[in-house]
């Protein structure tokens, strides 16, 4: 495919430039022809003639207006006259060559094709794993710059050109390729390299609804193996997305959120673990954010409104709605149908509400019912809606108790998605024992603060393969040693201490542990997701690669790594033997 | 303490400490530059080269890498001075003196690179 356009560009090159060279090949020719031609001086009684050399460098100089003093000798009248139809005629050429060439610099789809084959080149240069992403708005920059954080190259395909020249300007700390155009044209999807065997992954955070479930529709056909992630604010779409294929995650933002404050309401511990684990901002294991489960009020019923209803709902917490654009206002009781000014919000019983949630889709809406609400109820709970990222600093100095920024909650739970695969199951699993026992999730918070303290942690999924772990893998096959987890979470600087990570879930093979023993032998093509110190698995990543440092961790003593100093004590100990055993049999002679 | 190290870091500081010994002076004059001292200067370059063959690790093939380029530089000057003395027989003229003391002096310049990485790994691995 590649190898196609590759020919379309220099095609349309060779195409445009046929007859400005045809052109410049006849000038040339024949200036250099007639000038060989024309009657020089008569030196001796004999008429001079120019050398085909002397012609042509004569006419090169000329016709590019260079005009050198230096001529191959001094010329006759006949030839000055010849000489000046050969500069105006060749400047004329050459003129409508450069011109030629200029028009098709120009050409809007000359430019394009160019640009095609420059993002088919960088795309083919990526050497390790990367991510398609298809649209480049706030949710997609994000998540560039999250993987970028992760050394994960993206290949972006955005249609707006202004996005994709501020994807031009960003500094990432890896490739980020970047192609404006229609990301549902499987041919474009092509060019990004869904096909490619480097390809991780595709996601799809466009904002229009049918582009994402067609783009979804492309890749699974392109290529059926491939893990596509869909974002999706609408269920319908998210149906026909999740029926695609098994590797396909759909991303929810607002249900997503509304399920998370739940949770916070009756779970909060549970909670703050969940937010701690994905790196939210502020997240902290020694606070847990506490929603009231007193009345609510909900402006605005859109997508985000409708999910926190129907969440609430579920368990029963009372909620009156404010939204002016509602068609079917009896489908909804405790409606109030206005905008949320303070006449309404009072009738909505903000006086006595426990919570608020300004979830319209306009930021400065929010903002104002947010502050008008305080000065009715300034103990009111408040969650905000941010739609923009742009809005950033307004809404911190709102000092809400929860900012909901739709496009920074799908990038963290697509990233993490991508990054830590594993830490869906984890959760899962804390969920499941969280009923069980109740006790269990302020345990496992416990051991996870000593062991990795209370800021944000860093996340890392590390693959025991022999590209990844040359050293281990050495050890394992070659030397057959049995390696321990608590043998490789040691520290280098210090082996009676351990790394400030901890193992949170390992596959192996069809197998998956979660919150597996220190004492677990790890095997090859085990995956391992850690939790922890970045500077902790900077060094763990370097212990896997360095045979001396790993054989420091398992059994406490350097290697001598110097071949003669090696060579030394064995070639003594032979020495050694071979005495013993001459003085041996000299005695049993 | 691991006593393979007191070895290995022991020649190549050795190796460094007599090529300085030889560079000092003045660089034409032949009084100032042993022959001996020169003869020595080789011999524990070779041994510390000898001692670096074998490390698997980036830093050992830096180390390596270094000793080489040493001992490059060291053989040249010895080759020079040979062949001044005995075969063109044009003796330890201050035009040979100089250039047999540069060559050691891009030979010391290795051998300083070779301690700076010894004592950074050293101190990376902070035990």
């Amino acid at each position: 495919m590649p190898a196609v356009e590759i020919n379309r560009v220099s095609f349309l090159v060779l195409r445009e430039l046929r007859r400005p060279i045809m052109v410049l090949l006849l000038v040339y020719a024949f200036s250099i022809i007639v000038i060989t031609y024309t009657p020089g001086p008569v030196i001796d009684g004999k008429t001079h003639h120019m050398s085909i050399f002397h012609a042509i460098y004569f006419v090169t100089y000329t016709v590019t207006t260079t005009g050198f003093g230096e001529i191959p000798g001094e010329f006759s009248d006949a030839q000055r006259l010849v000489a000046m139809v050969i500069l105006y005629v060749g400047v004329i050429a050459w003129l409508y060559s450069i011109g030629a060439i200029i028009h098709l610099m120009q050409n809007e789809h000359f430019q394009n094709a160019l640009k095609e084959h420059i993002f088919i080149n960088e795309v083919n240069r990526l050497s390790s794993g990367f991510v398609i992403i298809c649209g480049f708005g706030d949710t997609g920059s994000l998540l560039a710059r999250g993987l970028s954080d992760n050394y994960i190259s993206g290949v972006v395909i955005e249609a707006n050109p202004d996005r994709i020249k501020a994807l031009a300007l960003r500094d990432y700390r890896v490739a980020m390729p970047g192609l404006c155009a229609d990301a549902s044209i499987p041919k474009h999807l092509l060019e990004a390299g869904i096909r490619s065997p480097n390809c991780d992954a595709i996601v799809t955070v466009t904002n229009d609804e049918e582009v994402n479930l067609r783009i979804a529709v492309l890749a699974r056909l392109l290529n059926p193996d491939l893990h596509i992630i869909a974002r999706s604010k609408v269920e319908v779409y998210e149906e026909m997305l999740a029926s695609l294929t098994d590797h396909v995650a759909v991303i929810d933002p607002f249900k997503t959120f509304a399920d998370g404050l739940m949770m916070s309401i009756y779970n909060p511990v549970m909670y703050a673990l969940d937010q701690w684990l994905v790196g939210a901002r502020g997240a902290s294991l020694k606070k847990a954010v506490c929603p009231p489960r007193g009345a609510w009020v909900i402006c605005g019923y859109g997508h985000m409104g409708h999910e926190i209803h129907r969440v609430f709902d579920e368990h029963d917490i009372p909620t009156v709605i404010i939204d002016s654009e509602i068609n079917d206002v009896d489908a909804i009781p405790n409606l109030i149908n206005g905008r949320p000014t303070e006449r309404t919000l009072r009738r909505a019983g903000v006086d006595k509400a426990a919570g608020i949630v300004s979830a319209t889709a306009d930021d400065g809406h929010n903002l104002a019912i947010l502050v008008n609400a305080r000065t009715i109820n300034n103990s009111l709970f408040s969650v905000v809606r941010q739609n923009l990222h742009q809005n950033e600093v307004a809404f911190s100095a709102a000092d809400a108790d929860i900012i909901m920024q739709p496009s920074l909650v799908t990038a963290r739970r697509i990233l993490f998605r991508l990054i830590a695969p594993m830490l869906n199951e984890l959760q899962e699993y804390l969920h499941e024992r969280n009923q069980e026992d109740s006790e269990y999730i302020n345990r496992l918070i416990e051991h996870l603060s000593s062991v990795v303290g209370y800021k944000t942690p860093h996340m890392v999924t590390i693959t025991l393969t022999r590209q990844d772990a040359p050293a281990l893998i050495h050890y394992l096959n070659v030397k057959q040693v049995q390696v321990t987890l608590d043998d490789l979470l040691r520290d280098p600087r210090m082996r009676d201490e351990h790394l400030t990570t901890l193992p949170l879930v390992i596959h192996s093979g069809q197998e998956s542990i979660i919150l597996p023993d220190l004492s677990y032998q790890v095997k090859e093509n085990d995956k391992i997701l850690l939790c922890g110190r970045s500077a902790a698995h900077r060094l763990l990543n370097a212990s896997l690669n360095n045979p001396y440092t790993l054989y420091y961790l398992i059994t406490g003593q350097d290697q001598t790594r110097s071949w003669f100093l090696k060579a030394v004590p064995r070639l003594i100990n032979q020495i050694k033997q071979t005495l013993s055993g001459t003085s041996r049999s000299i005695q049993n002679g | 303490m691991n006593f393979d190290k007191v070895i290995f870091g022991f020649f190549i500081i050795l190796a460094l400490t007599l090529n300085f010994g030889f560079f000092l002076g003045e660089y034409e004059n032949p009084e100032h530059h042993r022959s001996y001292e020169f003869f020595g200067v080789i011999v524990v370059n070779f041994i510390a080269t000898l001692l670096k063959l074998g490390d698997r690790s980036q830093i050992g093939a830096i180390l390596l890498a270094s000793s080489l380029v040493a001992d490059l530089q060291l053989i040249a000057a010895a080759v020079y001075w040979g062949v001044a003395v005995h075969v063109n027989e044009t003796g330890l003229t201050p035009e040979v003196m100089s250039s047999i003391v540069s060559l050691s002096g891009g030979a010391l310049l290795a051998n300083i690179i070779s301690v700076i990485i010894l004592i950074s790994d050293t101190l990376m691995s902070r035990r």
